[in-house]
């Protein structure tokens, strides 16, 4: 098995230029199946996610998606543009949800590289992006920065 | 017969609030969870999460791991659900994350648990009440080797205005 083939020739580490912009080509509705479960999932008791009769009772009208969702699902609708060949994630910061995500928002997911490093290992090098996450009316719902661990291009036979 | 049940009954709150978060104040929060590797795959997948080193097990060996490697956003969010009930259950907005290190691969069947401590508070000049809670929080395998590390802000309800 060859685990070069599983994965895309065109994010490793090289190839992440700082100042370079994406757009990802995906996005994603949001709904119970990820609000809920994975708030349910990691046992996340605030029922301001999961109780919509609560909800109905505040200005919101209805539930909340957790942010750690929202941060999940736009890291995950940026990965295969930029940890696809990633070997660890190294770390999170500067996080801030600016609006609430409700069932049924769409998010799309926007990434700029900050900038590249040489890391300790020699097969791979440290990359720093910023990540945007908008909603389907282009209101910003999430930024934050991210470092990943991603393999340098492998040689040729290997 | 059990007509009187709801005038009997009294509520358990949950949760704290913001006078209970006296900077300093440390927090070794509930339960513990032993992740699984269906908690992996669907963490993953639902999250559209493309690195096969988190649900491709022969990739995941060709770079050295035994086994899948727990998707770290899962290991994020499940060290977040822990403290829930000490910190955000009573209300307020999640406001923003700094400085989360992922410092070591939790592997399937690797129990993780949460300690925490209040690192600063002020009044929110916004709303009146609530106010603003920072808390460093660490999560740790079942080895106590720290697997994760972050501060995070809330807005928190005050006792004043709570219920």
């Amino acid at each position: 098995m060859n685990p070069a083939e599983f994965t895309g020739d065109d994010n490793y580490f090289e190839d992440f230029v700082p100042g370079a912009v994406i757009r990802h080509a995906r996005g994603k509705t949001v709904g119970e199946i990820d609000n809920v479960l994975i708030t349910n999932l990691v046992l996340n008791t605030a029922q301001q996610h999961f109780n919509q009769q609560l909800m109905e009772q505040t200005r919101f009208g209805e539930r909340i998606t957790f942010g750690g969702v929202t941060l999940s699902l736009i890291i995950g609708l940026a990965s295969e543009d930029t940890s696809e060949n990633a070997l660890a994630e190294l770390g999170v910061d500067k996080i801030r949800f600016r609006t609430p995500v409700h069932h049924g928002d769409t998010l799309y997911a926007f990434t700029e590289v900050l900038g590249v490093k040489d890391a300790e290992r020699p097969d791979a090098g440290e990359v720093h992006f910023r990540h945007w996450g908008v909603n389907q009316k282009d209101e910003l719902v999430f930024e934050g920065e991210r470092r990943v661990l991603v393999k340098r291009r492998p040689r040729a036979g290997k | 017969m059990d007509a009187d049940f709801r005038a009997r009954a009294v509520l358990k709150p949950k949760g704290l609030l913001y006078e209970d978060f006296v900077p300093g104040r440390h927090f070794k929060h509930h339960w513990g969870r032993t992740l699984n590797e269906g908690d992996n795959s669907l963490f993953s997948t639902l999250t559209l999460h493309y690195n096969p080193l988190y649900f491709n097990l022969e990739y995941a060996k060709a770079h050295g791991h035994k086994q899948v490697v727990v998707n770290p956003y899962l290991v994020f969010t499940t060290v977040f659900g822990l403290t829930v009930e000490d910190f955000s259950e009573a209300g307020g907005a999640f406001l923003g994350l700094e400085e989360l290190t992922f410092e070591r691969p939790v592997y399937a069947g690797d129990t993780l648990r949460a300690e925490s401590e209040v690192v600063s508070r002020r009044e929110s000049e916004k709303n009146p009440g609530q106010g603003i809670v920072t808390w460093s929080t660490q999560g740790f395998n079942q080895r106590d080797e720290r697997v994760i590390a972050f501060k995070r802000t809330n807005l928190v309800n005050r006792r004043s205005a709570a219920r």
